[in-house]
């Protein structure tokens, strides 16, 4: 039985993994796009740099008092290139600002300067173009903003500083705040900001991770009975002194190798797209979590593995189970695709919100769904929960018996050669354009 | 005598549909056995009855001696079955295929690769065999399928239409492997074809079904005599009821 189930293990990952198909959606695509992607994305930022360095100001200053130019001269020191407007027509400042394309346009009103030295709110009226919802355009849209924020702040220390010479610093932020965090009852000297950010991105990419695995598998499994419907190999194969168990094992065991090697080109081409843009965090924090108790333990991994094997198994399992009723590999993925539901929906859920948070209805239903568990183990194996890893993979467990029994009895019956659930519907939607006339 | 397949009574029912209604037929070793019919006469559920993917509703199908219900895992490891429109893995090269195939039967590796040397032979593929199947052509992936069938030399192989899409030259090589098969290594043929020259040229006995039921049994020439007829197309329309 080893032998046969090796030959046929052998022969699904020659054949899966000589699909050019296949290969390009699951290889080829993440580690070519991903990286495209972050490529696009760093350029991008790179843009919104330049732009930020290069930016030129139109003004006019209807004060001409010592603050104005104080404030024309300030952002000149900042590398801004400033170009002075004539004041007669605020129409065609604005239009020459649009066609010039210049960042904005500054207007300083003629009680400016006085304003601010009689202690007075001054005002000022900034015009910024808007040219379009790109990062570039973003950061050069609030580049003004801050540009005269800093201003302001210069002011404020001045005044400061001439009432309180000795030490204005301390009078404008009187109170530091150390931020320490409190863990598993112990304290750290850690901000929790920063805590918070570290595990955002463990428990953003770690249910993207399973949730890609889970989901290549199952197209991977259904794929695999079907086009032996397809091309007409399953008859002869049903035929072999094999037994039927050992034949859905070696289908299984070969989806699970090419899902694996698939995630993982998927989950390295993921994390340089996220690192092309969000920067190192953890190397620049120095925060070492496996020191402050807060990384996953031997035993955390050990139960993240169990959990996310045993989802793996009843996914394909369950992908089998359908593809059986399906004619053709079309038909195979057709059924397929609604089961993603069963991944996406707990995967939102587990990014963005505490799962015991939620109402309880809902919080059933999650749980019910067994591809939830692997995630939620991800979650928990960083704060040492066992018993809800252990308790998700007892349920999925469960839950993988009950559907493997299933395949293995479709599987062992004439059902898998005699069942068709035909298409009707959806291939006359696909030949409808080819009928018009 | 014992018998390589004895088929009593078979009734399959699929639905509302009666694909055999009572079929019974006799098959002695070495022989090569022709079921024969129009389209939906029952010859392809026979065959997958007798091959253990397909169980009877009624009746009882013996196949050396082993019943096809409760003993069906030993009678595949007996015979071989070569479906109408079979294919191959279009992604393995047809030597990986054959190897594939040949490694559920025989546990010895020389042996491994000398029936698969049987089958490059048998399939007159030669260096093409290094190749993907997805290159090959209809009739090329036929050869290789025949090949495949006889390789390990079964007891009984069940042959639906072996020369289905391939030309004269080839089916020609295909029928004399078969017989070669028969004679030499003791195989028994059970298949069914629409062909009737190569099933008058082939076949020692011929049954003759129309839905589901036997209409006629015997030798071709037998068949040929009872009807008064040239050729067994002529004995086919004759009972069939073109005559």
């Amino acid at each position: 039985m080893v032998k046969d189930l090796f030959n046929i293990i052998v022969k699904e990952v020659k054949e899966l993994v000589r699909d050019p198909t296949l290969i390009l959606g699951m290889i080829i695509v993440p580690l070519i796009l991903f990286p495209l992607m972050g490529f696009a994305m760093q350029t991008s930022m790179k843009t919104a740099e330049e732009s930020m360095r290069n930016i030129s100001i139109a003004v006019i200053d209807l004060d001409k008092g010592s603050v104005a130019e104080n404030l024309t001269n300030f952002l000149i020191t900042l590398n801004v290139r400033i170009v002075e407007v004539d004041d007669s027509n605020l129409t065609e400042a604005v239009n020459y600002v649009q066609q010039s394309n210049l960042t904005g346009l500054i207007v300083i009103p003629s009680d400016f300067s006085n304003n601010i030295t009689e202690g007075s709110k001054a005002e000022l009226d900034v015009y910024t173009v808007f040219r379009g919802g790109g990062i570039a355009e973003s950061t050069s849209s609030s580049a003004i903003s801050a540009l005269l924020e800093t201003f302001e702040e210069r002011l404020v220390f001045q005044k400061i500083g001439e009432k309180f010479p000795e030490d204005p610093e301390t009078v404008l932020d009187p109170i530091k705040t150390s931020e320490k965090s409190i863990i598993k009852g112990k304290s750290v000297d850690v901000n929790p900001g920063v805590l918070f950010g570290l595990m955002m991105s463990q428990s953003i990419g770690m249910p993207i991770g399973i949730m890609m695995l889970l989901m290549f598998a199952m197209q991977l499994a259904a794929t695999s009975v079907a086009s032996e419907k397809e091309e007409k190999t399953l008859e002869t194969l049903l035929t072999l002194p094999i037994n039927r168990f050992t034949i859905l094992a070696g289908k299984l065991t070969g989806s699970i190798i090419v899902a694996v090697m698939g995630a993982i080109a998927y989950i390295v081409g993921f994390n340089y797209y996220m690192s092309s843009f969000m920067g190192v965090i953890p190397a620049e924090t120095g925060v070492d979590l496996a020191a402050i108790g807060f990384a996953p333990t031997p035993i955390s991994y050990l139960l993240l593995g169990i959990s996310l094997f045993v989802s793996l198994i009843s996914a394909l399992a369950l992908a089998v189970s359908i593809s059986i009723f399906a004619e053709d590999v079309k038909g195979a993925q057709a059924l397929v695709g609604p089961l993603s539901m069963l991944l996406i929906f707990p995967m939102i859920f587990m990014m963005f919100t505490d799962i015991y948070a939620l109402p309880f209805p809902l919080m059933i239903v999650l749980f019910a769904i067994p591809f939830t568990h692997p995630m939620l183990a991800s979650k928990v194996a960083f704060t040492g929960d066992y018993l809800t890893a252990v308790i998700g993979i007892v349920y999925v467990s469960i839950f993988t018996i009950a559907v493997l029994y299933i395949a293995a009895r479709l599987f062992g019956t004439e059902k898998i050669l005699t069942a068709k659930l035909k298409f009707k519907w959806l291939r006359r939607r696909r030949r409808m354009p080819a009928e018009e006339p | 005598m014992n018998l390589a397949i004895e088929a009593e009574s078979v009734v399959k029912i699929f639905g509302s549909i009666h694909a055999l209604d009572g079929l019974s037929f006799y098959v002695k070793p070495r022989e090569i056995f022709g079921l024969i019919g129009p389209n939906g006469a029952g010859k392809t559920t026979a065959l997958r009855i007798v091959s253990t993917l397909l169980k009877p509703t009624s009746g009882s199908v013996k196949v050396l001696g082993r019943d096809v219900v409760n003993q069906a895992s030993e009678i595949r490891g007996l015979i071989s079955y070569l479906p109408e429109e079979a294919g191959a893995y279009k992604n393995l090269s047809g030597y990986e295929y054959l190897e594939f195939m040949a490694k559920f039967t025989i546990e010895d590796k020389q042996l491994i690769r000398e029936t698969v040397e049987a089958a490059a032979k048998i399939s007159g593929l030669e260096e093409r065999l290094k190749d993907k199947v997805k290159t090959y052509s209809k009739g090329m992936k036929r050869r290789l399928l025949v090949a495949r069938a006889l390789m390990t030399k079964p007891k009984l192989a069940v042959l639906d239409e072996p020369t289905s899409g391939l030309d004269v030259l080839h089916s020609v090589h295909v029928r004399g492997i078969i017989k070669q098969y028969v004679e030499k290594e003791g195989v028994t043929v059970l298949l069914s074809s629409h062909n009737m020259l190569e099933v008058e040229h082939l076949c020692d006995k011929v049954a003759l079904i129309n839905k589901g039921k036997m209409v006629a049994e015997g030798s071709p020439a037998e068949l040929k005599k009872e009807a008064n007829a040239s050729n067994l197309e002529e004995v086919f329309a004759k009972v069939v009821g073109f005559g």
